[in-house]
């Protein structure tokens, strides 16, 4: 795994599209392994008894997601400064997850990227992710 | 609780400050992170590598921290509830990272309320927005990651939704039945009673079943009930509703029974005997269903 | 047989002949002509030709007009058209109209039929949206249950069988040892569907839910068919090619604040008050009691309801059925056989009509699991509705 470095990355610039399958097993396993512990996103019967269509993704994992779309563009030495979400529709187990990304500024080293998550219904959650690369070198 | 009430609650829950909760349960550790990256799909080797969590976990670490005291946003968050901004969504989500938490360190979170907004006007209806701020310390005492989240507390529409398509299972309604109908629009139980000798019927109908009169009125029930039977309709599919969804048979304590949904509890936990509370639904911008939610103990 | 001592307006009538079409899920044929080949074949049963008849009776909720029937088979002349409302209940009720006509004058030979392609065609076990509609009486009725949901006929009467379970202390096992019955019947009666097909009560137990508490096993089949039962004087039906089935008590019955499956305002949830109405009227104009009759036919949509006849009959006490039937009690060897032809759980669903046509075959000694020493027999119509029943005797009763 490479890392971008500063140089290499222009405002305008848009990040490969990353497409997320929200199994079941998806919306559990990162429920649990966010800690979150919400019937809503592990019990189809009580999320149906609340008027949910399905279980659905929580929010620490929508934010898990975004960090790791952008750091799968940017490698491994990019480091994560902030990200700042917008919450949309609810990501339903069964739906696709579909994240792209577009470069909106860069300052030396510090770049700012736009993300929008999109989900069958609508957005999920849109937002920005700002970011440190490494020098060129 | 009126506007200015909540002002005031919302002004002296932001005047607490930063509230400490408790550190999280377990210091920052390998195993959590390693689960973590695989439920993300996370290849990134650059955490366990250097033995840094995630930014992104910062939550994670407090998750189930033990609840101690009460967090500044409880209150508000209650007041709401009681004024009938009983739904809530999160709108916004805003982490800032100081730099990524160590494996080893332990995170304690601190909160603090900082605004309340309102009431607006939103498309899932009238509403609040309240925001607050939680940063994570570490070891060193010093802030390692920052949030600001809101959500939206807001009433739920009655009547009039958004772009909601009509719901297929419309009653039939005359003039001796359209008082119910009106009355679920306006959030009350309205059970049929005799202006001559004040014998309660349901369902209504044009003459009183004791003396005969038309002259009728309502009473607006209590909204309490017991639940005398049900079912849990699976098969086959019901236009309009996703099953399976309880119906009930609901003993009002005014003296008659009135049929509806048994909605807020999963269908395994429903018993005959149990305590209700009634609650409406909008289906449509034009039909609102009376139904029953377990009563708090 | 001492004719003389009969109570003329108590067996004025008999069932002089039976017929049916074929029971299966896909007749491939117009409900008209299903109406006209039961009729055909149940007056050739009787020795009648079409010319005979004056009058037919049907279920309101039948799609075949009596003139387009008498029209297919050559009835000429009807004096004589009546129809019974309130969906199965009518059963029994077309051949209390069709006796009453007999002994009024109005006709002198009237066919009852029943007709549908109700597997095929439009299945009542389906949601209706438009079940709600207008606001008619029975519109109105509706829409306090469609607009929650509560609409398909297992749905109806799974409420009432929750407060059965809850008040008696039963479980959905004594529900299923009905349907195990019925199945058994079936299983040696070819002319039904699920002939050499009997269950078990681990299958019953299995099968998915309807509507809880109903198995698949506790709800009937659909059924598309036809059966026609020929209506006429006693005397004269003793002068046709059969023994008559005299028609010893028939009655019809509604309850005090009945409506149409979803009477829960009423006092009590675990009854049936309309079939007690009907019990009451068949004891008081045949003389008999529980003990004489040989076998009973049960409308059996839903197995609960099963229960619930027994005791609202007077063939056991109230709460008492689920021990009756777990003791063998409706077994072909039981205390009291019920439905040896299988029921609608086991022959065919043809809104309780085949019922009829299996109580005329017992008195006969013509039926595929054939009771010895057969005099009575009790039959019923819908339950959950405003209804029906009959008692039917191999000799006229004095």
């Amino acid at each position: 795994m490479r890392t971008l470095t500063a140089d290499e990355v222009e405002a305008g610039a848009e990040l490969p599209e990353l497409s997320v399958e929200l199994t079941p097993t998806v919306v559990v396993s990162a429920a649990l392994a966010t800690m979150d512990l919400t019937p809503v996103h592990h019990d189809t019967e009580r999320a149906r008894a609340q008027g949910s269509k399905d279980i659905f993704l929580n929010i620490l994992t929508t934010m898990g997601l975004v960090q790791r779309y952008v750091t799968d563009w940017a490698g491994p030495e990019a480091v994560i400064k902030g990200i700042d979400v917008r919450l949309g529709v609810p990501a339903y187990a069964g739906d696709r997850l579909t994240f792209t990304g577009t470069v909106v500024s860069r300052e030396g080293g510090r770049v700012t990227v736009e993300v929008r998550g999109k989900v069958s219904l609508g957005s999920h959650a849109g937002g920005t992710v700002t970011l440190t690369l490494p020098p060129a070198g | 609780m009126t506007e200015a009430e909540l002002r005031e609650l919302a002004g002296k829950q932001a005047a607490l400050g930063e509230v400490r909760g408790a550190p999280g349960p377990d210091p920052v550790n390998a195993p959590m992170i390693r689960h973590w990256l695989a439920a993300m799909g996370d290849t990134n080797p650059a955490y366990l590598d250097k033995g840094l969590a995630p930014p992104a976990m910062a939550q994670v670490w407090t998750m189930q921290a033990p609840r101690q005291g009460r967090s500044p946003v409880d209150d508000p968050m209650a007041a709401l509830d009681g004024a009938g901004y009983t739904g809530v969504v999160a709108t916004n989500c805003e982490q800032t990272y100081h730099r990524y938490a160590r494996v080893g360190e332990r995170l304690t979170p601190a909160t603090r309320f900082t605004d309340l907004a309102g009431p607006k006007q939103t498309a899932l209806g009238v509403g609040y927005f309240a925001t607050w701020n939680v940063t994570w310390y570490g070891d060193g005492d010093e802030p390692v990651a920052e949030m600001l989240f809101r959500v939206l507390k807001f009433r739920p529409r009655q009547g009039a939704g958004e772009e909601r398509p009509p719901y297929p299972l419309q009653p039939a309604v005359n003039q001796d039945t359209a008082f119910f109908w009106e009355g679920a629009k306006s959030g009350e139980l309205r059970i049929q009673t005799c202006a001559d000798c004040g014998r309660l019927r349901h369902p209504p109908g044009p003459l009183c079943t004791r003396c005969r009169s038309s002259h009728l009125t309502y009473t607006v029930a209590s909204g309490h009930g017991t639940l005398y039977s049900y079912v849990v309709h699976h098969h086959p599919p019901v236009p309009g509703r996703e099953t399976p969804f309880v119906v009930g048979v609901v003993e009002l304590p005014e003296g008659v029974r009135v049929v509806g949904n048994v909605v807020g509890c999963p269908p395994g936990e429903v018993e005959i005997g149990m305590a209700l509370r009634v609650a409406y639904r909008p289906m449509d911008d034009r039909l609102v269903l009376p139904m029953w939610i377990p009563e708090e103990p | 047989m001492n004719q003389k001592e009969r109570v003329l307006s108590r067996t004025s009538a008999a069932i002089a002949g039976i017929g049916a079409t074929e029971f299966s899920k896909r007749s491939g044929r117009s409900e008209l002509r299903l109406a006209a080949e039961a009729v055909l074949s149940a007056l050739d049963d009787a020795g009648l030709s079409p010319g005979d008849v004056d009058g037919l009776v049907t279920f309101t909720q039948d799609a075949n007009q009596e003139i387009a029937v008498a029209r297919e088979t050559g009835i000429g002349e009807l004096t004589y058209f009546s129809r019974v409302d309130y969906g199965g209940g009518a059963a029994c009720g077309t051949v209390a109209h069709a006796a009453m006509a007999v002994a009024t004058g109005m006709a002198r030979t009237v066919v009852c039929y029943r007709a549908f392609n109700e597997r095929s065609g439009r299945r009542f076990g389906q949601p209706n949206a438009r079940t709600g509609g207008d606001p008619t009486s029975q519109g109105l009725e509706m829409s306090w249950h469609v607009p929650f949901g509560l609409m398909t006929p297992a749905a109806w009467v799974a409420m009432f069988a929750q407060r059965y379970l809850h008040v008696h202390g039963a479980s959905s096992e004594d529900f299923g040892r009905v349907a195990v019955a019925m199945r058994r019947h079936a299983a040696t009666n070819p002319a039904a569907w699920f002939h050499q097909r009997p269950i078990t009560l681990e299958e019953h137990q299995a099968s998915r839910w309807i509507v809880e508490p109903l198995h698949l096993l506790d709800c009937c089949q659909e059924s598309d068919g036809a059966v026609a039962l020929v209506v006429t004087g006693a005397e004269h039906a003793r002068d046709l090619r059969r023994s008559p089935a005299y028609i010893t008590a028939a009655a019809q019955g509604a309850g005090a604040d009945q409506m149409m499956m979803t009477s829960y305002y009423r006092d009590d949830m675990t009854g049936l008050p309309e079939m007690s109405v009907v019990a009451r009227q068949l004891w008081e104009q045949s003389g008999l009691t529980p003990r004489d009759i040989t076998t009973a036919i049960l409308y059996d949509h839903f197995t609960p309801f099963v229960l619930t006849q027994l005791e609202e009959l007077g063939f056991c006490g109230r709460g008492e059925a689920p021990e009756f039937v777990k003791d063998g009690g409706i077994g072909l060897d039981g205390r009291l056989p019920v439905n040896p032809h299988g029921g609608q759980l086991g022959e065919a669903y043809i809104h309780g009509m085949n019922g009829i046509a299996e109580a005329v075959r017992q008195i006969r000694g013509t039926a595929a699991n054939q009771l010895a020493g057969v005099t009575n027999v009790l039959v019923t119509a819908g339950t959950g509705v405003p209804t029906s029943g009959l008692i039917l005797s191999a000799a006229v009763s004095r």
